[in-house]
Order: C-alpha cells, then structure tokens, then sequence
C-alpha cells in the first residue's frame, strides 16, 4: 500500500499538454529507459537530467492534456518522478499514470503552497500534503484505481486478477 | 315544393351522400322523406360511399391498423373499423403483421426513453454493463465493440506480451489502421511496423490496414467499423469522433489497451454530460471547424475534462457526417471523453451501403440531466483561428491577417475529408500558392484521394502549386511529412498548436478551416476566406 512520499519539488503551470511532456518525434520508442530520457523535454531541454528519483511535480490545472500516449506518464515514471500533484488532470494522462503505477494527487490547494526546489511530504494514508508554508488535505482517489496502483500499474494488476503466476512476467 | 326527379336525386346522391345532407341541401327537407323520395324511385341508400372500397382496401393494407388508417382520413378507429366491414376487410396480412410487431416495439422504446432521466453516455454504459441505469461517478465495467489501434499498436504488443496471455479476446472487434508514420520514416517504426504486421498474421485480426488506406479514425468511421449505439476505445485520444455517427468512443493509452486485448473489459467512469445547443444557418465562408473552434474558446481547453458532450440543435441537424466529425474530433480538445451527435437520417442515409448489421442507437431520454448546457448561435459567426499555443486561444481570422506563414497543411482526421478538399480546391482553381508558403495537401483516406482525383480537386491543387502527400496523419503530431523549422510558422486545419506538436518548439501552429487555409496559401499570410468567396 503506498504510504509516505517525500520528495523535492518541480513547480510547473497550467495546460502541460502530452507534446511538452513527450514529443511526437519520439514516439517509436518503446523502451521505457529510453523514453525516459526525453521527459518533460518540451518544458526544458535539459529537465530529464536535472530529474532525481523521488522527485515530485507540482502542476497547475489540466495537466497531461492532448495525446493518448501513454509515453508521457511512462517516461515520467521512469525518468524517476515518485508522484505527480495537480489541480486537475486530463482524462487520459489521468488513466495512463495509474496504468503506469505512478502515483497521482488532486489538490487546488498544493500549487499555491510549494516553492520550487522544496522538499514536501506526501501522507497517503492521511491524505495530507505538508510544505513549509503549511498544510493541505486531499481526497482519496477511487478504491479501484487505489487498487491498480497499489499492484504497480495495470499489467500486473491484471495479472493478479486473471491469476497469473508470478514467475514468467519477464519474458 | 317540387319533389325532385329520379335523376335529379341520383345527382344529389353523387353530391351529398346521405339523405340528411340531401334534405338540407334542398332547403330543410327532413331526411325520412328524402329517403322516401328514394325508396318510391328506387335508389339504393348509399350508392356513392364516402371512401370507396380501393380507399379502404388500400390503406388496411398498407397499415394494417384501424387507428392510424382512421388518423389517414381523419376520422376515428371505430369509424374506420365500421367501413373495412362494410368492405369485408377482415384479416391483416401476414406481412404486416410482422411490422406491425416491429412498429409496436419502437413505440414502446420512444415511450420508454421519454419517461427516462439519462444521458446518452448513462444509457449507452448501462446497457453494455447490464444495468437498468447507472449514475454518474459510478465506475462500470463493460465490453467495448470496438478496440482500434494504430502505430502504437507496437507499443500495444509489449504490453499484452507482458500480460502473459496467449490469444487476444475477440480478433474481429479489433481494428488497426497504420496512419501516423506512413509509409515508415525511420528504422524505428519500421521495425514497429513489421511486429504489427507478425502480430496481426498470429492473431488473425482481419480487420488490419496497412499503410495504404488512410487515417485510422476515417477508416473506422467509412468503412463501418462502428455503428450507432456502439461503444469503442481506441489508442488516440481522437477516438471521440466517431460520435458522429451517433457512436460513443474514447481514447486510452497502450497498456490499457494491452488489457482490453487480453480480457476484453476496461473499467470507465460514468460521465457528466453537457448538452450544446447549435442553432441558425452557417454564413459563407464559416465552415463546422470554425463553430468547433469558437466553442473551443468558451468553454476552455479542460471545460469538457472527464465530461460528455451531446450535440443538438438545427445547424447540426443540417450539417453532413464530415462536418459532424469535425465536431466529434475537436471535443476532444476541450477535454471531452464522448462528444456525440445522436443518430439521425443523416447517419442512417451514411450507413446506407456501408453495414448490412442491424444497429440499435442509443438517445437521451428527454428529461436527462446535464451538467452545463450551452447554447450558440451561428448566423454572424466569422471565421476562426486557434492561435499559439492552445486551441481555445482562438481569434476572428481579421484580428491576425498580419501573421505571415511558411507552411500551410490540408488533411488530417479533423479536416482531411472530400467536402474540406473541395471547399480548398475551389479557392485554389486557377491560383497560385504563395511562392514563400509550402502547402501540403494530405486526403484522410484512399477513398477521398480517388475521389478527390476523379473530380479534379488533386489537380486544382497540383496546378496552383500544392504537395498532395499519401492519405494518412502527415506532418500534424510532429513525426515526418512537413515537420517546422524553428521560427517558422504553419496554418494547419489539423486539431493540436501545442509547442512542438510540429516540429521544433520554436515553430508556431495556427488551426483554421479548409477555406481559411486555401485562402492563406494564395496570399502567404492568414486570410479571411470570405475574400475569395
């Protein structure tokens, strides 16, 4: 069950739409170690070498609007970014990350608090996101997608339901 | 007073038909001693009936009913009933019968979902999760109709290998068109292309097109892949547009479409739904793209997010399936995760031809409940332009006739159709593109390039200077065909601005219709069309 996150902040605004965050262009990729070196690319050239693992993004509303490419929340992920914290995101950025196992929260509260560079606290269990400037509460997100996370993302979920053993995943 | 003669009555006979009618017609006779006129002279009572026996015969064959055979003449059921006796028209065909069951049943459907207070997306998800109803922000579980796919199909395939299971749920209920890098731009996807091609041959999906067809979303929409009342998901987010067919459908990433082949269901939101209102006639030179563009500026790039959209009202009554895909396609920029156009003649006549599969389309019940209604008028609507760098940062086309362009581009799902190349085609006969402006041409399909061939568009637009490229995506996300320059500038009636969606991040995309894009061509900036109208 996903618990605590801390993590150091990247502040970014609203409309963060799938071509800033993964652009066309490097779409045949399907390699998730490779994608990851272009995330968030349109934003900042040099933003997947400044990522750390355990980073958290702090983002306005809609965020991972556009394209269904999946390829965003997946480079995301792997480019390490432990959580994504936004007013709203899009439909399908929304579904993606879960699918990807990357944990997502919803708070209009959030972006108004954090500092770029600062170190916040994400309380899963409590529902809590804590800065220096102060306290926030979030709601939960549906026990279902709850569930998928939990799992690690869709696939193994799915395996999990269908009862598929362990042991062959890797292929 | 004279009593009138033999012939003289059966001329009045002809003229009022009954003897009271006859009796007032000679000035207040009483109708017993007409018909004592009549006896003595020996007239028969009714000789010329009001309705003869083919009239009579005629309507109960055809419909069968007393009812609506009586509502034909205007008179009541039982009136109807006492004069098909008099004929001796007792039994209903056998034919009919069968109809008459058919006709009951609409009936009985139109009377069900009047008394309804739901959606089209409420209906349609609680008939394929097989439930009487459902709320919105209830999560379902249903079985899509339809899964589609493109390119990313290879993406798609790793995914489902991970999964571990052998053999996809339903090959015929799986569609993939290759559209977004066609023919191959680089190793890369042709290495993607060739696992498609192994993945389809092992699993037998038929309903696989390779490069040559066309954009995947116009393949579906043509080709009949989806019918109304139909639920599909799709790996692009432009999957919404087949509600133009009065078709519910949505975009999805590749892992979960990697379950939907492995187990067949995807788990899905009930929506809110918000209901647009469209009303008056489209004044020249504004085209659907610019009333999707407008839309797109009122209610913002996250209005419709996690939302349906319904559309009504007498312009999208009026408006071809083309243009209602242009509607469909470009919900999606605000966010939209269903935007339909409920079924109608217009999407039956389109059918015609295309499927010969019975389809039940599915509408909201009149007391449905939206989250937000808009209503627009079009009558003095002026052209639109999405400028840089969202599409709701939308402008009239007089407020930026000063921005120059390098590229101009014609195609895609969003306008790539026969209607959107002849409206550009018109404009462009006997002029010339900009000599500082490249415009690329791109049909959406194989179907609309050989029409567009066959009614001399591809030529109108080789002459005045056009590149007409292969029907698929094209240069639209960026991936080959046309890709900008840094500082460059492209007016596109694609669906996407964003930074770098074609090309380098310091490039601009402006969207526009047809007409404003075959108008910007001739004059190397952004036109009003209105001027070559």
């Amino acid at each position: 069950m996903l618990k605590k996150i801390k993590g150091r902040v990247w502040k970014l605004g609203n409309n963060i739409d799938t071509d800033i965050i993964y652009p066309g262009k490097y779409l045949p990729i399907i390699e998730a170690k490779e994608m990851a070196l272009h995330a968030l690319e349109g934003y900042d050239k040099d933003f997947p070498k400044k990522i750390k693992k355990g980073d958290v993004i702090v983002a306005g509303a809609n965020f991972g609007c556009g394209s269904s490419r999946e390829q965003a929340a997946t480079s995301l992920k792997h480019a390490g970014i432990a959580c994504i914290v936004a007013k709203s995101f899009s439909r399908i950025f929304f579904r993606n990350a879960i699918n990807q196992g990357l944990a997502l929260v919803i708070s209009k509260e959030a972006h108004r608090l954090v500092k770029e560079g600062e170190e916040v606290t994400i309380d899963f269990a409590k529902g809590k996101l804590s800065t220096q400037k102060g306290e926030t509460d979030f709601p939960p997100l549906p026990e279902m997608v709850m569930g998928i996370l939990d799992d690690g993302g869709l696939i193994a979920h799915t395996r999990k339901r269908l009862g598929i053993a362990k042991a062959d995943s890797k292929q | 007073m004279k009593i009138p003669h033999k012939k003289e009555l059966i001329e009045l006979q002809k003229r009022y038909r009954t003897d009271k009618r006859i009796g007032e017609a000679l000035g207040g006779v009483p109708a017993y001693l007409v018909a004592y006129w009549r006896r003595k002279k020996k007239i028969g009572r009714y000789n010329y009936p009001k309705y003869s026996e083919e009239q009579i015969k005629e309507l109960w064959e055809r419909l069968g009913d007393d009812a609506k055979a009586g509502r034909e003449l205007g008179i009541r059921s039982h009136a109807f009933r006492r004069w098909r006796k008099r004929y001796k028209l007792k039994e209903k065909p056998v034919q009919l019968k069968l109809e008459q069951l058919k006709l009951e049943l609409d009936i009985n459907f139109n009377l069900l979902r009047k008394s309804m207070r739901y959606t089209i997306a409420q209906n349609l998800l609680a008939s394929r999760a097989g439930k009487k109803k459902v709320e919105v922000g209830e999560i379902v579980e249903v079985e899509p109709d339809l899964a589609m796919s493109h390119d990313n199909a290879g993406l798609v395939i790793k995914q489902f290998r991970q999964i571990g299971v052998e053999k996809v749920w339903n090959n015929k209920k799986i569609v993939i068109p290759l559209d977004h890098r066609a023919p191959a731009e680089s190793e890369k996807t042709a290495i993607a292309h060739k696992s498609i091609r192994e993945f389809v041959r092992e699993q037998e999906i038929r309903n696989f097109y390779d490069i040559r067809e066309g954009v995947c979303h116009q393949v579906v929409v043509e080709k009949a892949h989806l019918l109304p009342g139909q639920l599909a998901v799709g790996t692009d987010s432009h999957t919404t547009s087949y509600g133009c067919i009065g078709a519910v459908s949505t975009g999805i990433g590749a892992t979960e479409m990697a379950v939907v082949w492995a187990t067949g269901r995807i788990w899905l939101l009930v929506p809110e739904t918000i209901k647009i209102t469209i009303d008056g006639k489209l004044p020249k030179g504004v085209y659907a793209k610019d009333v999707i563009l407008n839309l797109a500026k009122r209610l913002t790039v996250e209005g419709a997010n996690y939302k349906a959209i319904e559309f009504y009202g007498s312009t999208v009554k009026e408006m071809s399936i083309s243009e209602r895909f242009t509607l469909s396609n470009l919900s999606m920029e605000m966010g939209a995760k269903f935007a339909v156009v409920p079924f109608d003649e217009t999407a039956q006549t389109y059918l015609v031809g295309r499927t010969n599969k019975n389809y039940e389309p599915v509408f909201a019940g009149e007391e449905a409940e939206y989250v937000q209604e808009v209503e627009l008028r079009v009558e003095r609507m002026v052209p639109q332009v999405a400028c840089p760098d969202n599409v709701d940062n939308v402008k009239n086309v007089a407020e930026v006739t000063r921005v120059r362009i390098d590229q101009v581009v014609l195609g895609s799902c969003t306008n790539g159709r026969l209607d959107d190349l002849e409206i550009a085609a018109k404009i462009l006969k006997g002029r010339k593109v900009h000599l500082d402006v490249r415009m690329l041409v791109i049909p959406a399909s194989r179907s609309i390039y050989l029409q567009a061939m066959e009614k001399g568009f591809l030529r109108d637009f080789i002459e005045a200077g056009c590149v007409v490229l292969n029907p698929g995506c094209g240069p639209c996300l960026g991936a080959h065909q046309g890709i900008l320059a840094p500082g460059e500038r492209c007016l596109a009636t694609t669906n996407r601005n964003f930074k770098g969606r074609m090309g380098s991040p310091e490039a601009e995309v402006y969207l526009g219709s047809p007409a404003t894009a075959a108008a910007s061509a001739i004059r190397g900036r952004i036109t009003d069309p209105r001027e070559f109208l």
